[in-house]
């Protein structure tokens, strides 16, 4: 395949997007004039407490929305697994052992390093909340 | 006011940028910015359409499209993190190994 060939082949998939604009353009070009007049929201209701209303599904507001609550508790768990997802690629790995993200660059807590365990019995263990 | 078609072909032409980046881009980061471009796509038409029919539920639609964006560039961006630790370089076109 020449180089000509590989470059019309790789503006191949370019060319499809820039068709189907023309294709969107043309369907809402088409459809101008049979929308009505947009309805808007009344002047003097707040959008911002009314989404908030919306959110929380709480029946308050002036204009009309469902109610989202499930929905926004659903997403605050979703980003909650994205973060730690994020987390979890983002930390480096040695020798496939998982480095907690919460330690200082994954060097290995030593018992001199913890405050009151310098004689490292098992006294001071149980105090601080340790497993030995 | 303005009228919805206006905002359509908007947010047509947003949607087809975003769609040839996704289509011709290799660079991963290129890529997540593409998708960004398609969901803001979406996000004006939840807005015109909110605004034409004086109703609020796509507004807060588009709320949820944008905390979903955000969960999906933080998990984009973690992928990049992996694909440069393993292959020297963010081109999405080298994570070949599964490909079938």
């Amino acid at each position: 395949m020449s180089e000509s060939d590989e470059s019309v082949v790789a503006l191949s998939p370019g060319v499809a997007a820039v068709a189907l604009f023309g294709v969107l353009a043309a369907v809402v070009v088409g459809a101008a004039g049979g929308f009505p007049e947009p309805n808007g929201f009344p002047a003097d209701a707040s959008i911002v407490h009314n989404l908030g209303y919306a959110l929380f599904d709480i029946d308050l507001g002036d204009i009309p929305a469902e109610g989202f609550l499930a929905a926004f508790l659903i997403i605050a768990i979703a980003l909650d697994v994205a973060l730690d997802s994020a987390v979890y690629l983002a930390k480096r790995e040695t020798d496939g052992t998982i480095i907690s993200a919460l330690t200082t660059g994954g060097s290995e807590v030593v018992d001199s390093d913890v405050v009151g365990s310098s004689d490292g019995d098992a006294a001071d263990d149980a105090d601080r909340g340790g497993d030995a | 006011m303005v009228p919805v078609e206006y905002y359509l072909l908007l947010s047509s032409a947003i949607f087809c940028i975003g769609l040839f980046g996704v289509l011709t881009r290799r660079n991963a980061l290129y890529f997540l910015m593409s998708v960004e471009l398609m969901l803001n796509a979406a996000n004006i038409n939840l807005i015109a359409f909110s605004f034409q029919w004086g109703n609020l539920t796509g507004q807060t639609f588009a709320l949820f499209t944008i905390a979903l964006a955000a969960a999906e560039v933080a998990v984009g961006i973690g992928i990049i993190l992996v694909l440069y630790r393993n292959f020297g370089d963010i081109d999405v076109m080298d994570a070949a190994t599964m490909r079938w």
